[in-house]
Protein backbone atom coordinates (compact mmCIF):
# COMPACT_ATOMS: atom_id res chain seq x y z
CA UNK A 1 0.00 0.00 0.00
CA UNK A 2 2.47 2.64 1.18
CA UNK A 3 4.94 2.30 -1.65
CA UNK A 4 6.29 5.05 -3.86
CA UNK A 5 4.95 2.99 -6.73
CA UNK A 6 1.43 3.81 -5.53
CA UNK A 7 2.04 7.22 -4.02
CA UNK A 8 3.78 8.91 -6.93
CA UNK A 9 1.16 8.36 -9.66
CA UNK A 10 -1.62 9.07 -7.16
CA UNK A 11 -0.06 12.40 -6.24
CA UNK A 12 0.33 13.32 -9.89
CA UNK A 13 -3.32 12.49 -10.58
CA UNK A 14 -4.47 14.42 -7.50
CA UNK A 15 -2.64 17.69 -8.30
CA UNK A 16 -5.53 19.38 -10.15
CA UNK A 17 -7.91 18.52 -7.30
CA UNK A 18 -5.45 19.62 -4.62
CA UNK A 19 -4.92 23.02 -6.24
CA UNK A 20 -8.65 23.50 -6.71
CA UNK A 21 -9.25 22.64 -3.06
CA UNK A 22 -6.74 25.26 -1.94
CA UNK A 23 -8.65 27.87 -3.93
CA UNK A 24 -12.04 27.04 -2.42
CA UNK A 25 -10.86 25.61 0.93
CA UNK A 26 -9.46 28.91 2.17
CA UNK A 27 -12.74 30.80 1.55
CA UNK A 28 -14.59 27.89 3.19
CA UNK A 29 -12.42 28.26 6.30
CA UNK A 30 -13.02 32.01 6.35
CA UNK A 31 -16.78 31.48 6.11
CA UNK A 32 -16.72 28.82 8.85
CA UNK A 33 -14.80 31.14 11.18
CA UNK A 34 -17.37 33.85 10.57
CA UNK A 35 -20.09 31.80 12.33
CA UNK A 36 -17.82 31.22 15.32
CA UNK A 37 -16.31 27.86 14.41
CA UNK A 38 -12.77 27.40 15.67
CA UNK A 39 -9.85 25.67 13.97
CA UNK A 40 -10.48 22.39 15.80
CA UNK A 41 -14.11 22.29 14.68
CA UNK A 42 -13.18 23.07 11.10
CA UNK A 43 -10.49 20.39 11.21
CA UNK A 44 -13.01 17.83 12.48
CA UNK A 45 -15.49 18.79 9.76
CA UNK A 46 -12.84 18.24 7.10
CA UNK A 47 -11.56 15.01 8.62
CA UNK A 48 -14.92 13.36 9.34
CA UNK A 49 -17.52 15.06 7.13
CA UNK A 50 -15.41 16.23 4.18
CA UNK A 51 -17.89 17.81 1.84
CA UNK A 52 -17.20 21.01 -0.06
CA UNK A 53 -20.85 21.73 -0.79
CA UNK A 54 -21.92 20.74 2.73
CA UNK A 55 -19.25 22.79 4.47
CA UNK A 56 -20.32 25.87 2.55
CA UNK A 57 -24.02 25.22 3.11
CA UNK A 58 -23.84 24.81 6.90
CA UNK A 59 -22.35 28.27 7.65
CA UNK A 60 -24.46 29.95 4.96
CA UNK A 61 -27.70 28.51 6.31
CA UNK A 62 -26.62 29.26 9.88
CA UNK A 63 -26.02 32.90 8.96
CA UNK A 64 -29.46 32.97 7.31
CA UNK A 65 -30.94 31.78 10.60
CA UNK A 66 -32.21 28.43 9.30
CA UNK A 67 -33.38 25.94 11.94
CA UNK A 68 -30.97 23.11 12.73
CA UNK A 69 -33.31 20.41 11.36
CA UNK A 70 -33.59 22.21 8.03
CA UNK A 71 -29.80 22.57 7.77
CA UNK A 72 -29.33 18.84 8.41
CA UNK A 73 -32.01 17.84 5.90
CA UNK A 74 -30.79 20.16 3.14
CA UNK A 75 -27.15 19.12 3.53
CA UNK A 76 -28.00 15.43 3.64
CA UNK A 77 -30.16 15.84 0.53
CA UNK A 78 -27.28 17.42 -1.38
CA UNK A 79 -25.01 14.55 -0.41
CA UNK A 80 -27.30 11.82 -1.75
CA UNK A 81 -25.39 11.97 -5.04
CA UNK A 82 -22.51 10.23 -3.26
CA UNK A 83 -24.59 7.03 -3.44
CA UNK A 84 -24.15 6.99 -7.21
CA UNK A 85 -20.38 7.31 -6.96
CA UNK A 86 -20.27 4.58 -4.35
CA UNK A 87 -22.31 2.22 -6.56
CA UNK A 88 -20.21 3.03 -9.63
CA UNK A 89 -17.00 2.09 -7.81
CA UNK A 90 -18.33 -1.27 -6.55
CA UNK A 91 -17.09 -3.35 -9.51
CA UNK A 92 -13.57 -1.93 -9.13
CA UNK A 93 -13.48 -2.93 -5.46
CA UNK A 94 -14.42 -6.54 -6.13
CA UNK A 95 -11.15 -8.05 -4.96
CA UNK A 96 -9.93 -5.65 -2.30
CA UNK A 97 -10.16 -6.05 1.47
CA UNK A 98 -13.14 -4.64 3.34
CA UNK A 99 -10.89 -2.27 5.24
CA UNK A 100 -9.39 -0.73 2.12
CA UNK A 101 -12.79 -0.57 0.40
CA UNK A 102 -14.15 1.27 3.42
CA UNK A 103 -11.37 3.89 3.52
CA UNK A 104 -11.63 4.37 -0.19
CA UNK A 105 -15.41 4.73 -0.22
CA UNK A 106 -15.47 6.99 2.83
CA UNK A 107 -13.19 9.58 1.20
CA UNK A 108 -14.78 9.98 -2.25
CA UNK A 109 -15.79 13.45 -3.47
CA UNK A 110 -17.19 14.71 -6.78
CA UNK A 111 -13.70 15.58 -7.99
CA UNK A 112 -11.89 12.46 -6.81
CA UNK A 113 -14.70 10.32 -8.21
CA UNK A 114 -14.01 11.96 -11.56
CA UNK A 115 -10.25 11.64 -11.49
CA UNK A 116 -10.28 8.02 -10.29
CA UNK A 117 -12.96 7.01 -12.79
CA UNK A 118 -10.83 8.46 -15.55
CA UNK A 119 -7.78 6.54 -14.31
CA UNK A 120 -9.65 3.24 -13.83
CA UNK A 121 -11.00 3.49 -17.37
CA UNK A 122 -7.55 4.27 -18.70
CA UNK A 123 -6.29 1.07 -17.07
CA UNK A 124 -3.39 0.22 -14.77
CA UNK A 125 -5.11 1.87 -11.80
CA UNK A 126 -5.72 0.27 -8.41
CA UNK A 127 -7.93 0.94 -5.41
CA UNK A 128 -4.73 1.59 -3.45
CA UNK A 129 -3.78 4.41 -5.78
CA UNK A 130 -7.34 5.68 -5.88
CA UNK A 131 -7.38 5.82 -2.08
CA UNK A 132 -4.18 7.86 -2.13
CA UNK A 133 -5.79 10.29 -4.59
CA UNK A 134 -8.64 10.66 -2.09
CA UNK A 135 -6.31 11.16 0.86
CA UNK A 136 -4.12 13.71 -0.94
CA UNK A 137 -7.26 15.61 -1.91
CA UNK A 138 -8.64 15.47 1.61
CA UNK A 139 -5.32 16.65 3.08
CA UNK A 140 -5.26 19.62 0.75
CA UNK A 141 -8.88 20.46 1.62
CA UNK A 142 -8.27 20.13 5.37
CA UNK A 143 -5.11 22.23 5.44
CA UNK A 144 -6.71 24.92 3.26
CA UNK A 145 -9.86 25.18 5.37
CA UNK A 146 -7.87 25.41 8.61
CA UNK A 147 -5.58 28.04 7.05
CA UNK A 148 -8.76 29.91 6.10
CA UNK A 149 -9.81 30.05 9.76
CA UNK A 150 -6.54 31.71 10.70
CA UNK A 151 -6.17 34.17 7.85
CA UNK A 152 -9.76 35.32 8.26
CA UNK A 153 -10.52 38.25 6.04
CA UNK A 154 -6.84 39.12 5.55
CA UNK A 155 -7.02 37.73 2.02
CA UNK A 156 -9.88 38.00 -0.38
CA UNK A 157 -10.33 35.18 -2.87
CA UNK A 158 -13.20 35.83 -5.27
CA UNK A 159 -15.07 32.59 -4.63
CA UNK A 160 -17.16 32.60 -7.79
CA UNK A 161 -14.03 32.67 -9.91
CA UNK A 162 -12.12 30.17 -7.73
CA UNK A 163 -15.07 27.77 -7.84
CA UNK A 164 -14.93 27.82 -11.63
CA UNK A 165 -11.79 25.66 -11.34
CA UNK A 166 -14.10 22.84 -10.19
CA UNK A 167 -16.62 23.52 -12.95
CA UNK A 168 -13.75 23.35 -15.46
CA UNK A 169 -12.58 20.01 -14.02
CA UNK A 170 -16.10 18.61 -14.42
CA UNK A 171 -16.29 19.93 -17.99
CA UNK A 172 -12.99 18.25 -18.85
CA UNK A 173 -14.17 14.97 -17.29
CA UNK A 174 -17.41 15.20 -19.25
CA UNK A 175 -15.93 15.92 -22.67
CA UNK A 176 -13.28 13.21 -22.30
CA UNK A 177 -15.95 10.53 -21.76
CA UNK A 178 -16.36 7.94 -24.53
CA UNK A 179 -18.58 9.49 -27.18
CA UNK A 180 -21.10 6.66 -27.49
CA UNK A 181 -24.76 7.32 -28.24
CA UNK A 182 -26.03 6.12 -24.82
CA UNK A 183 -23.40 8.25 -23.05
CA UNK A 184 -24.56 11.31 -24.99
CA UNK A 185 -28.17 10.52 -24.05
CA UNK A 186 -27.11 10.13 -20.39
CA UNK A 187 -25.31 13.49 -20.40
CA UNK A 188 -28.00 15.52 -22.15
CA UNK A 189 -30.92 14.13 -20.16
CA UNK A 190 -28.96 14.56 -16.92
CA UNK A 191 -28.47 18.25 -17.75
CA UNK A 192 -32.15 18.68 -18.56
CA UNK A 193 -32.98 16.84 -15.32
CA UNK A 194 -30.87 19.22 -13.25
CA UNK A 195 -32.44 22.25 -14.89
CA UNK A 196 -35.97 20.98 -14.37
CA UNK A 197 -35.20 20.17 -10.70
CA UNK A 198 -34.00 23.72 -10.16
CA UNK A 199 -37.03 25.05 -12.00
CA UNK A 200 -39.43 23.30 -9.62
CA UNK A 201 -37.42 24.33 -6.54
CA UNK A 202 -35.57 21.05 -5.92
CA UNK A 203 -32.11 22.58 -6.16
CA UNK A 204 -30.80 20.55 -3.18
CA UNK A 205 -30.97 17.08 -4.71
CA UNK A 206 -30.75 18.41 -8.30
CA UNK A 207 -27.42 16.72 -9.06
CA UNK A 208 -28.57 13.36 -7.69
CA UNK A 209 -31.96 13.38 -9.42
CA UNK A 210 -30.51 14.76 -12.67
CA UNK A 211 -27.79 12.10 -12.79
CA UNK A 212 -30.33 9.40 -11.99
CA UNK A 213 -32.56 10.63 -14.82
CA UNK A 214 -29.54 10.48 -17.13
CA UNK A 215 -28.70 6.88 -16.15
CA UNK A 216 -32.31 5.72 -16.57
CA UNK A 217 -32.71 7.43 -19.96
CA UNK A 218 -29.43 5.89 -21.19
CA UNK A 219 -30.61 2.41 -20.15
CA UNK A 220 -33.98 2.88 -21.85
CA UNK A 221 -32.25 4.25 -24.94
CA UNK A 222 -29.85 1.33 -25.27
CA UNK A 223 -32.72 -1.17 -24.72
CA UNK A 224 -34.78 0.45 -27.47
CA UNK A 225 -31.77 0.50 -29.78
CA UNK A 226 -31.11 -3.18 -29.17
CA UNK A 227 -34.68 -3.61 -30.36
CA UNK A 228 -36.70 -6.82 -30.67
CA UNK A 229 -35.63 -8.71 -27.57
CA UNK A 230 -36.58 -5.66 -25.48
CA UNK A 231 -36.58 -6.17 -21.72
CA UNK A 232 -36.68 -9.94 -21.79
CA UNK A 233 -33.13 -10.68 -22.81
CA UNK B 1 -26.55 35.94 14.16
CA UNK B 2 -25.61 33.92 17.22
CA UNK B 3 -22.23 32.14 16.97
CA UNK B 4 -22.62 28.36 16.74
CA UNK B 5 -22.21 26.59 20.12
CA UNK B 6 -20.39 23.30 20.67
CA UNK B 7 -23.76 21.59 21.18
CA UNK B 8 -25.16 23.04 17.96
CA UNK B 9 -21.98 22.08 16.17
CA UNK B 10 -22.19 18.47 17.39
CA UNK B 11 -25.80 18.07 16.36
CA UNK B 12 -25.43 19.55 12.87
CA UNK B 13 -22.02 18.17 12.11
CA UNK B 14 -22.54 14.74 13.71
CA UNK B 15 -25.78 14.04 11.87
CA UNK B 16 -24.46 15.31 8.54
CA UNK B 17 -21.27 13.26 8.93
CA UNK B 18 -23.28 10.09 9.59
CA UNK B 19 -25.66 10.51 6.63
CA UNK B 20 -22.68 11.38 4.45
CA UNK B 21 -20.77 8.25 5.51
CA UNK B 22 -23.84 6.10 4.85
CA UNK B 23 -24.26 7.54 1.33
CA UNK B 24 -20.57 7.03 0.63
CA UNK B 25 -20.09 3.53 1.97
CA UNK B 26 -23.36 1.57 1.91
CA UNK B 27 -23.98 1.26 -1.87
CA UNK B 28 -20.44 0.01 -2.47
CA UNK B 29 -20.70 -2.62 0.25
CA UNK B 30 -24.15 -3.72 -0.89
CA UNK B 31 -22.87 -4.35 -4.43
CA UNK B 32 -19.29 -5.44 -3.70
CA UNK B 33 -18.47 -9.11 -4.10
CA UNK B 34 -21.75 -10.00 -5.80
CA UNK B 35 -22.13 -11.45 -9.24
CA UNK B 36 -23.72 -8.40 -10.86
CA UNK B 37 -26.04 -8.97 -13.84
CA UNK B 38 -24.75 -7.47 -17.07
CA UNK B 39 -27.61 -4.99 -17.02
CA UNK B 40 -26.58 -3.59 -13.63
CA UNK B 41 -22.95 -3.27 -14.69
CA UNK B 42 -24.08 -1.42 -17.79
CA UNK B 43 -26.21 0.94 -15.70
CA UNK B 44 -23.27 1.62 -13.36
CA UNK B 45 -21.21 2.55 -16.41
CA UNK B 46 -23.67 5.32 -17.26
CA UNK B 47 -23.12 6.98 -13.89
CA UNK B 48 -19.91 8.87 -14.83
CA UNK B 49 -21.23 10.69 -17.94
CA UNK B 50 -24.56 11.39 -16.24
CA UNK B 51 -22.93 12.63 -13.04
CA UNK B 52 -20.35 14.86 -14.77
CA UNK B 53 -23.09 16.36 -16.95
CA UNK B 54 -25.27 16.95 -13.89
CA UNK B 55 -22.39 18.63 -12.02
CA UNK B 56 -21.64 20.88 -15.00
CA UNK B 57 -25.31 21.76 -15.48
CA UNK B 58 -25.68 22.47 -11.77
CA UNK B 59 -22.78 24.93 -11.91
CA UNK B 60 -23.74 26.62 -15.18
CA UNK B 61 -27.51 26.64 -15.48
CA UNK B 62 -29.99 28.51 -13.32
CA UNK B 63 -33.59 29.19 -14.32
CA UNK B 64 -33.98 32.91 -15.03
CA UNK B 65 -30.23 33.46 -15.27
CA UNK B 66 -30.65 35.80 -18.24
CA UNK B 67 -33.40 37.87 -16.62
CA UNK B 68 -31.00 40.82 -16.37
CA UNK B 69 -29.63 40.42 -19.90
CA UNK B 70 -27.14 38.05 -21.52
CA UNK B 71 -24.08 39.71 -19.97
CA UNK B 72 -22.52 39.17 -17.43
CA UNK B 73 -24.75 36.10 -16.87
CA UNK B 74 -23.37 34.54 -20.05
CA UNK B 75 -19.72 34.83 -18.96
CA UNK B 76 -19.58 31.36 -17.33
CA UNK B 77 -21.10 29.82 -20.46
CA UNK B 78 -18.52 31.43 -22.73
CA UNK B 79 -15.73 30.41 -20.34
CA UNK B 80 -17.17 26.89 -20.36
CA UNK B 81 -16.95 26.75 -24.15
CA UNK B 82 -13.29 27.75 -23.94
CA UNK B 83 -12.73 24.95 -21.41
CA UNK B 84 -14.42 22.46 -23.75
CA UNK B 85 -11.91 23.34 -26.49
CA UNK B 86 -8.91 23.21 -24.13
CA UNK B 87 -10.12 19.93 -22.64
CA UNK B 88 -10.67 18.27 -26.02
CA UNK B 89 -7.21 19.33 -27.22
CA UNK B 90 -5.18 18.74 -24.06
CA UNK B 91 -7.20 16.09 -22.18
CA UNK B 92 -5.60 17.66 -19.09
CA UNK B 93 -7.62 18.45 -15.97
CA UNK B 94 -5.02 20.90 -14.74
CA UNK B 95 -4.83 22.85 -17.99
CA UNK B 96 -8.63 22.88 -18.19
CA UNK B 97 -8.94 24.25 -14.66
CA UNK B 98 -6.35 26.97 -15.28
CA UNK B 99 -7.87 27.92 -18.64
CA UNK B 100 -11.33 28.05 -17.07
CA UNK B 101 -10.38 30.29 -14.17
CA UNK B 102 -8.32 32.64 -16.34
CA UNK B 103 -11.00 32.85 -19.04
CA UNK B 104 -13.74 33.45 -16.50
CA UNK B 105 -11.73 36.10 -14.63
CA UNK B 106 -10.96 37.94 -17.88
CA UNK B 107 -14.55 37.69 -19.14
CA UNK B 108 -16.10 39.19 -16.02
CA UNK B 109 -13.66 42.11 -16.28
CA UNK B 110 -15.03 43.02 -19.72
Amino acid sequence: MFTLDNIRPAFKAAIPIMLGYVAIGIPCGILSASIGMNALQVFMMCALFYSGAGQFMIPNMWIAGAPIASIILSVSFVNTRQMLYSAAFAPWCENVSKKLAFWFAATVTDESFGVNTQQFEKGGWSVQRATFVNLFSQSSWTVSCVVGVFVGNAIDIPLVIAAFAMTSIFICLLVTQKLTAPNVVAAITAMVGVFVCKLVGLSGPAIFIGALVGVVCAIVFSRIREGGSGWSR
Amino acid sequence: MEPISWTGFWIVFGTCAITMLACRVLPLFLLKGRELPERVTEALGFIPPAAFAALVANDLLTPGMFAAGFWPAGAPLVAALIVVVVARLSKSLLLSAIAGVVAYALLVMI
